[in-house]
């Protein structure tokens, strides 16, 4: 699979052979599994419980800016997050090759547990199995995340309304990008890093002042899926200002020279959040003061067309398109 | 009726008989009569006493006739230079002759309260003129007068106080000032073409830094002296239809080299408006750009608003008027090899009058949106393929919507409310090809996708009326039925299929579209693994100019080719020609589609032809393949041999041709076939174009190319039309 995958290849994968195979999709009319939102939730008294699971492999276990540790817990703590709903406990499953290097495990269990301290998130159950060497590269750690939120009050990815504005709350394509660049031995002599990090600081910040109408962390696919994801789901379009979406310098040489759009890549301490446009200046101020949400921005605003628009600063307007796994050429 | 004429006349047979040869030997010079259809009623004495014209039915049948725009024809041309007339350089004056057509037409059938001429009721004068059939003017629906009819005005921060703003607007552009002149289809942006200095500020202005403009000359001996012209460019720059004519510059070019930088030829036409005439009468330079008024990708501008708005900072002055462009039209552009015209682009003058194939086509109906680049679209309805005006670049938003609007437009000239079938193009991420759907479901129509280079094929075999054939088809870019990309493709067509029979080695492209823009890139990729040194050093010391972040990116390239992290294949032609550009060190980044490959002919054509190389066809995996990474290593050593650039050019370009052709006489001859195509934006190269021409006639077969369509994408809605019509006929 290539740089963007999560992008319409893998949208086919699950509507076709998962989801048509799954006939229990929802509990109490809650989000359910062909919502195809962060999580899903169930209605329970004046609340709603809020889950999410995440399966994760990642290649280098360890890279600059994190390991596997902490994006399985802070993956999973954004899952729920993004759903509106206050993150509570993880469960935690892990897989294991025979042979894996204790330090490295305890290194990677030292990681999750920051996270979670950081968070106020415990890890209250969990499962660890070992395979036999050969069958597993490494280590896999799945991650089922729990939280609450008042009933009818969960943020979905399809709550856009034209109108409402957009945040991004910091920097795209770091987590990707360094990921990339670090795999694939390029040997950059950048100080590239990962931005993976919990961000409910910033959605329970946003959620106070009120207003979100959605919200989606932009991980696989990047900006690019998620932001037409939520276009998508909302029946709306979007139009962008390409010259307030920031992307770090390093990001972009490693961008130009692979030829790798750093809107396709993935991040993993960032959140999209739509807001009614009266709350919008409010939000922004609430988001900033947050942690990891210092540079955020306001990027743009819904329409009632379909497409995810970019205007740059040279005038001319071009469409953002969801991502393909593998990108044919088409410049002439 | 709305979209035929109806003649109701009396008289002997012999009578009606010697009419009707007439009327088809002394028709109106811009008239084409598909058909006559006649019934004869028996009377007995003569009823009939005067000649009346009805008023057009709005009822139609069959198809419609939607006529192009024609230039100032010479009477009216005549009338504007005539001190006495009442037209004196009047800019807008039109007849039956000439005149906008398409571009003010808003609905059918074509009458004047149906075109923006609306807005202009005829004074008496012109009255009298437009009811008398013995006029010139007799029902010419775009006549008018300086009374009566539309009227320039000349604007900056407000309109400028004078009698005469063409004549204000001529002293301007002579001062070195850029214009933008609104014209009849389109805004042009206009400035001398012999001031180095002003083409370069309306280069940093437009963001086009080398991409050649078109010129405009008073006339002929104008033009001669800074190219050359042919008898049958001749014909072409003063025909009615007047397109932009591809010249050779000449020996004594007078003009800023900044006009058409690196090339050896030039974008070329003569004065097609009123308001052209008018103004280069006025002026004393040889020619002055005349540029499409547009950000690089968008669609010009039309309204006055916009071009006053999208405009400010790069025209100093809008040379305006105030008749609404109902249509968008760009110029069209021919260009001519070895005497034999191809369209570069087939627009203003020519759009939308169809092409006819009712032999194909039975009574399907389609829309065909192209591809996405240089799209045009079509409409197939009875027998007969609207193709559209020029379109642009759809993965534009706004050259998107101008896509949705003309379709919507088009669909209502030819009367076309249903259609069976919605084409596209295979490229999944095409954007003209998620509309394709989205048409399929308004219309609950069926989507047939067409492999790009099979629609090229399909449009040529149209175009020379043949059935069958092996067919070149040469480009960039398209997607292939094997999801990698093609552009230099021997296909064996018949009927609706084709088969792949050969092509040029699949190359890795590093870093996908990056590729096409550094084409260093290419060369990297296409020399790795067979160059024997060291290709980084090598790299380093000649091309680290080439990568914008220089010796870094040539390490990181090289990784990439490695590991393969978005590395997609191409078989594209003109892929290997930019690597041989870059190779050359002719050009190191395209700034504009076919920069590399044009300026490398450009090179060629400067050469004796002393130098020849030879090439290889190997057969591999059930198709012929031609090595071109063996050409590329072949051009790196004639360069260390210390050979002239101009020849190495000339003899790599010569070989990537004959190589082409070697395997389509292959495969010819393993089908059994007589007839050899070329097809693709590459055909557009002279040289190439003529050294397959001769490879294959020397070796018995039959050569067609393109003459009434476009080898490169602009005919792509053609062919896929044919697709549609070999399908469901
Ligand atoms: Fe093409
Ligand atoms: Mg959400
Ligand atoms: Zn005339
Ligand atoms: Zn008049």
């Amino acid at each position: 699979m290539s740089h963007g995958a999560g992008g319409e290849v893998m949208q086919d994968l699950i509507s076709d052979i998962i989801l048509s195979n799954i006939h229990n999709t929802r509990v109490n009319g809650g989000v359910g599994l062909e919502d195809l939102d962060d999580g899903a939730s169930i209605p329970l008294g004046d609340y709603e419980i809020v889950i999410s699971t995440d399966g994760h492999t990642i290649d280098p276990l360890f890279f600059p800016g994190g390991d596997i540790g902490r994006i399985a817990v802070a993956g999973t703590v954004n899952d729920i997050s993004v759903m509106g709903a206050r993150p509570l406990a993880i469960a935690n499953a892990m897989i294991i090759s025979e042979g894996f290097p204790g330090e490295d495990l305890e290194r990677i269990i030292k990681s999750m547990d920051a996270v979670s301290r950081e968070t106020g998130v415990s890890i209250v159950t969990g499962d660890t199995k070992v395979m036999e060497q050969g069958k597993l590269d490494r280590m896999v750690i799945t991650t089922t995340g729990i939280g609450v939120v008042g009933r009818g009050e969960t943020v979905r990815d399809s709550g856009l309304r034209p109108g409402d504005k957009i945040i991004l709350t910091g920097s795209v394509g770091d987590h990707g990008m360094a990921l990339m660049a670090f795999r694939e031995g390029f040997g950059f002599d950048t100080d590239l890093e990962s931005d993976v990090a919990p961000v409910w600081g910033i959605v329970e910040a946003a959620l106070n002042v009120g207003g979100v109408t959605a919200m989606k962390d932009p991980t696989r696919g990047g900006i690019a899926n998620a932001l037409n994801e939520m276009a998508d789901k909302s029946g709306v379009g979007m139009v962008l200002d390409e010259d307030s979406i920031p992307v770090r310098e390093e990001v972009k040489a490693v961008s130009e020279m692979l030829g790798i759009d750093p809107y396709e890549v993935a991040n993993e301490g960032k959140v999209i959040i739509g807001v009614d446009p009266e709350y919008a200046e409010d939000v922004l101020a609430a988001v900033r003061s947050a942690p990891y949400g210092e540079e955020a921005r306001i990027i743009g605003e819904v329409t009632d067309d379909k497409h995810v628009i970019l205007e740059t600063s040279l005038g001319g307007r071009r469409i953002l398109e969801a991502p393909v796994a593998d990108p044919v050429p088409r410049v002439c | 009726m709305g979209n035929m004429v109806e003649i109701v006349l009396e008289g002997s047979h012999e009578g009606i008989e010697e009419f009707i040869e007439r009327l088809k030997k002394d028709k109106p010079p811009i008239s084409r009569i598909n058909s006559i259809k006649k019934d004869i009623f028996e009377v007995n004495e003569a009823s009939f006493t005067e000649f009346i014209i009805k008023e057009s039915s709005s009822s139609s049948s069959g198809t419609s006739v939607i006529p192009a725009d024609v230039a100032t024809c010479s009477s009216c041309l005549e009338e504007m230079m005539d001190e006495n007339n009442r037209r004196y350089l009047y800019p807008f004056t039109a007849c039956t002759d000439c005149g906008p057509r398409f571009t003010v037409i808003e609905s059918i059938p074509y009458d004047r309260e149906r075109t923006s001429m609306r807005d202009f009721p005829l004074c008496s004068s012109c009255m009298e003129e437009y009811l008398n059939p013995l006029d010139r003017r007799y029902h010419a629906e775009a006549t008018c007068c300086p009374i009566c009819g539309p009227k320039p005005f000349l604007y900056r921060d407000g309109i400028l106080k004078t009698h005469d703003p063409i004549k204000m607007a001529a002293e301007l552009l002579d001062d070195g000032s850029i214009l933008a002149v609104k014209g009849i289809g389109g805004t042009h942006l206009v400035c001398r073409a012999d001031d180095d200095e002003v083409v370069k500020r309306l280069r940093s202005g437009l963001g086009r830094p080398n991409q050649p403009f078109a010129c405009m000359s008073p006339d002929l001996e104008s033009i001669e002296s800074y190219a050359s012209i042919s008898d049958v460019e001749e014909e072409a720059l003063t025909s009615r239809r007047r397109p932009i004519v591809v010249l050779k510059k000449s020996r004594d070019y007078c003009l800023a080299p900044s006009v058409a930088p690196g090339l050896h030829n030039i974008g070329v036409m003569l004065p097609y408006s009123g308001l052209h005439h008018v103004l280069l009468r006025y002026t004393e330079a040889p020619a002055y750009v005349m540029t499409s008024a547009n950000r690089p990708g968008d669609p010009m501008f039309i309204e006055n608003t916009e071009i006053i708005g999208g405009l400010q900072g790069i025209a100093d002055y809008f040379l305006l008027h105030d008749r609404r462009i109902v249509n968008r039209c760009d110029d069209s552009v021919v260009r001519f090899r070895g005497g034999e015209m191809a369209f570069i682009r087939r627009s203003r003058g020519y759009a939308p009058e169809p092409y006819e194939i009712p032999h194909v086509a039975g009574d399907v109906s389609a829309i065909c949106l192209g591809p996405e680049l240089d799209v045009t679209f079509s409409v197939l309805k009875g027998g007969q393929c609207y193709v559209s005006q020029h379109i642009g670049n759809t993965s534009r938003y706004d050259t998107l919507l101008f896509l949705k609007d003309a379709v919507d437009y088009l669909m209502g000239i030819t009367g076309t409310e249903d259609v069976d079938v919605i084409a596209c193009d295979l490229h999944p991420q095409f954007l003209t090809t998620s509309y394709a759907e989205e048409l399929a479901s308004r219309f609950s129509a069926e989507v047939l996708r067409v492999q790009h280079h099979h629609a090229h094929a399909l449009a040529l075999m149209l175009d020379a009326g043949v059935d069958e054939c092996i067919c070149i088809a040469a480009d960039g870019v398209g997607y292939g039925d094997d999801g990698t990309s093609w552009g230099g493709e021997i296909l064996h067509c018949h009927g609706s299929d084709y088969e792949r029979l050969g092509s040029l080695m699949p190359q890795r492209m590093p870093g996908g579209d990056l590729a096409t823009r550094y084409p260093a890139r290419m060369l990297l990729s296409m020399l790795r693994g067979r160059y024997e040194g060291d290709l980084q050093e090598l790299f380093s010391e000649r091309y680290s100019d080439y990568f914008p972040h220089g010796e870094r990116e040539i390490g990181v390239v090289m990784r990439q080719l490695e590991s393969g992290l978005n590395t997609g294949i191409s078989t594209g032609t003109g892929r290997v020609l930019d690597a041989i550009s870059a190779a050359l060190r002719i050009c190191g980044v395209r700034t504009y589609e076919g920069e590399c490959a044009m300026k490398l002919e450009s090179e060629a054509f400067r050469a004796s032809g002393k130098l020849s190389m030879p090439f290889e066809v190997k057969e591999k995996g059930g198709r012929y393949i031609l090595d071109t990474s063996a050409i590329l290593l072949d051009v790196m050593e004639l360069i260390d041999r210390g050979e002239d650039r101009a020849e190495i050019a000339h003899a790599a370009q010569k070989a990537v041709a004959e190589g082409l052709a070697e395997m389509a006489v292959l495969a010819a001859d393993d089908a059994g076939v007589k007839c050899i195509g070329g097809t693709g934006g590459v055909f557009y190269n002279e040289a190439i174009s003529l050294a397959v021409r001769d490879y294959v006639t020397e070796r018995g077969y039959r050569f067609i190319q393109h003459r009434n369509s476009c080898a490169g994408d602009g005919s792509v809605s053609l062919g896929q039309a044919v697709a549609v019509a070999l399908r469901y006929r």
